[in-house]
């Protein structure tokens, strides 16, 4: 009997650490051919994305196997939970199990992924010299992203034109402007602007577009400072200014009343019932209502803390980017030669309605709204990079200080002298020289 | 045999103990040598740091005022649930027709998940919603407020919503303590003339002491470990108005800086050991058997 139970344990564990060895051994057959010694061997190449950008036009499956047929080498999709991309993706890069392609977008890779640490600099790439604005794919001076289209969200002041027509309004381009708008729309039964503070993210629009045009046109090497500790965001009284005007906005009643109870996702409704005419926002709220109401008419303008600011561009969206350590470096580079090959970048571009980003391939016809911003702000190279750009650390204690002030918590002069300490500190925790 | 025997009982408790230890000792041990690193996963060198994040924590405004929002919220919570719990409990031992009924309506918010809760509440909680409209249709205009966007208020809201949900959990287990004690010392108090707020003190709470150890226990280590409702509910603001430990160590992991938060989550468990263990033993010597 003893015996018996021996020799069925001795046969349990064989079978367990078979098992076990199956398991460690399955998750790296797909990406390590090429290192077995075999280089005839098939490449896979492992890209990740999060399971939120599944529409994605850089993993649509024609294009996967176009690039396939080309070139012998095949893509393997990892789709990771929209909530757990970036601590899934930090652990791969920490752990050294680097997928050869990343999907993440570049203001976030800055501060979760530790950009300049894991990734390739891709400035001397073939399609680098084709585009035509670097700033939407580059962190630190230096491109670390790919995409086809310049288009990464336009920030600004969201207006409904059926009601700035119906008023006789026309777009200010001044504070002062602004507020006389505000008081007209406001006489006329509409709420001016609709601010939904309980996403704290939210109260950053406004300042985060106007604080980067103001030391773009004033005091271009103010991020540089700022990054090596030599000033602070509390120096620039400007900004203290521009926070004010935000929360005057508010306590002059020309908002929502319950500003801090209202979120973000109110904002599509508010807009197709015409409640509220204006909101600090990006264009991609522009596209939401649209999806809805076609006959809708929504456009974007700068927001208007100095004379004729310029348009803020968010440094978000989608890009490619591929790790330092990537399995398959070359195979990695040849899929983004591929995709910023004319014909293909063409196709993307034409099937998304993107705003091209490559000299030689040309921007389709656009939505209103889109074609206006390409116009009126794009062409004219009158856009800045917003401040999100250029902030190394996790931001979210910014949108915590701005809400604070609508709570009645803090002064803008509070907000910024807060926010330095905090910002001290994170610098000081990421380890950058200075702090 | 008696040995064997005895060997038996350790065989069924080992896969448990192998369990508890892989997932809770040893992470508990880990998380205690990370919290005196400043471990990050974005840089690879970790270092140990001694006490540094401990002391980052105590002069971090925020998280002092986690911390003083993570007391008022224990406090008001194990003083609400417990009191209105113990009330419910004995008004519905009483021989009332209903009391049946009764029971299943006040405990059933409990179970639902404090999740579903938070989220139903967080629109009625809002200044145009549904508590203040009320308020304001039966003439007590005054009473309306910002509940969730009122810094000062906004944490005993929260509590407030939590005594709500679990106050009926807390009377299930008072009831199950009243039901134990025997009729007979009432009647013998009846007899001896005692009046009902005499028989309560004199018999009915000391004979309850271990359903209300149990439920101080619960609601305490609850209390200290708030999260859910705040995540929910706030967010931990208005601004960082609402911030609990819960809530803070999420924002530390949040910004990468997974040794501080590892170490305020090291002080949440030494924070509910201090407290829970001395109050258990307390309690524990105050009860006395029938």
């Amino acid at each position: 009997m003893h015996k018996t139970k021996k020799a069925a344990s001795m046969i349990l564990a064989s079978l367990l650490s078979i098992s076990l060895t199956a398991c460690g051994s399955g998750g790296t057959d797909s990406g390590t051919s090429a290192s077995n010694g075999n280089k005839n061997a098939k490449v896979t190449l492992e890209l990740a994305i999060s399971k939120s950008s599944q529409d994605s036009a850089f993993i649509q499956q024609d294009i996967l196997d176009e690039f396939e047929k080309q070139t012998n080498i095949s893509v393997n999709l990892q789709l990771i939970p929209a909530e757990q991309t970036t601590t899934v993706l930090q652990t791969k890069l920490a752990v050294d199990e680097t997928p050869d392609i990343i999907q993440y977008n570049l203001a976030s890779a800055v501060t979760d992924l530790n950009l300049e640490r894991n990734f390739e600099i891709l400035d001397n790439e073939s399609w680098a010299s084709r585009i035509v604005n670097k700033d939407v794919l580059s962190a630190a001076g230096h491109i670390y992203s790919f995409h086809v289209s310049q288009d990464t969200g336009m920030q600004g002041v969201v207006y409904n034109k059926q009601i700035f027509a119906d008023l006789g309004l026309s777009i200010p381009t001044s504070y002062d402007q602004f507020l006389a708008i505000c008081e007209k729309i406001k006489a006329g039964g509409i709420t001016p602007v609709f601010m939904p503070y309980k996403d704290a993210w939210a109260a950053n629009i406004w300042p985060a577009a106007a604080f980067a045009d103001f030391v773009a046109k004033n005091d271009p090497s103010f991020f540089d400072e700022l990054n090596s500790n030599k000033k602070k965001w509390s120096d620039i009284p400007e900004f203290k200014t521009f926070l004010e005007q935000q929360y005057e906005v508010y306590t002059k009643g020309y908002t929502n009343a319950d500003v801090l109870s209202d979120s973000y996702d109110m904002a599509v409704g508010k807009f197709l019932n015409k409640e509220v005419a204006m909101m600090f926002m990006g264009d991609w709220l522009i596209e939401g209502v649209a999806q809805q109401d076609p006959s809708m008419e929504l456009g974007v303008f700068p927001i208007p803390s100095s004379e004729d600011a310029k348009l803020g561009a968010s440094p978000l969206g989608g890009q490619l980017f591929i790790p330092k350590k990537a399995k398959h470096l070359n195979e990695a580079k040849q899929f983004l030669d591929f995709i910023a090959s004319k014909e293909i970048a063409q196709e993307i571009v034409d099937s998304k309605g993107y705003v091209s980003n490559f000299s030689d391939v040309t921007t389709p016809e656009l939505p209103a709204y889109k074609q206006d911003i390409v116009d009126n702000y794009i062409t004219p190279k009158k856009t800045v990079l917003t401040t999100d750009a250029y902030m190394l650390v996790d931001r979210s204690e910014l949108y915590r200080l701005l809400q604070d002030q609508f709570a009645g918590g803090l002064t803008p002069e509070e907000v910024l002298k807060s926010w330095d300490e905090k910002f001290s500190q994170l610098m000081q925790d990421k380890g950058v020289s200075g702090f | 045999m008696k040995r064997a025997k005895n060997l038996y009982s350790y065989y069924m408790v080992f896969p448990a103990l192998l369990i508890y230890s892989v997932f809770f000792v040893i992470p508990a041990i880990a998380a205690f040598y990370y919290s005196f690193t400043d471990w990050r996963l974005d840089r690879m060198d970790l270092k140990f740091i001694g006490w540094d994040n401990f002391e980052k924590i105590f002069s971090d405004k925020t998280l002092i005022l986690a911390l003083k929002n993570t007391a008022i919220f224990a406090v008001v919570t194990v003083a609400g649930k417990n009191i209105i719990g113990l009330l419910l409990a004995v008004a519905l031992n009483m021989r009332l027709k209903t009391k049946n009924l009764l029971r299943a309506i006040f405990y059933s918010p409990s179970i639902l998940s404090i999740l579903v809760i938070s989220i139903l509440f967080t629109p009625m909680l809002r200044t145009e919603g549904t508590i203040n409209r009320v308020l304001e249709a039966v003439g007590l205009h005054s009473l309306s407020q910002a509940w969730l966007t009122n810094p000062s208020l906004v944490i005993w809201t929260i509590a407030i919503v939590s005594i709500w949900q679990s106050a009926g959990f807390q009377m299930a287990i008072y009831l199950a303590g009243l039901q134990s004690i025997s009729q007979e010392y009432y009647e013998a108090a009846k007899i001896d003339g005692a009046s009902s707020w005499k028989s309560f003190f004199k018999i009915t709470l000391p004979l309850l002491l271990p359903a209300i150890n149990i439920n101080l226990m619960l609601t305490l280590i609850g209390g200290l470990k708030v999260f859910s409702e705040v995540y929910v509910m706030t967010g931990g603001g208005p601004g960082n108005a609402s911030q609990v430990v819960g809530t803070i160590i999420l924002r530390s992991f949040g910004e990468g800086n997974w040794g501080l938060g590892t170490a305020v989550n090291t002080l949440l468990f030494v924070v509910v050991t201090i407290i829970a263990i001395p109050l258990l033993v307390f309690m524990r010597r105050k009860e006395v058997t029938e």
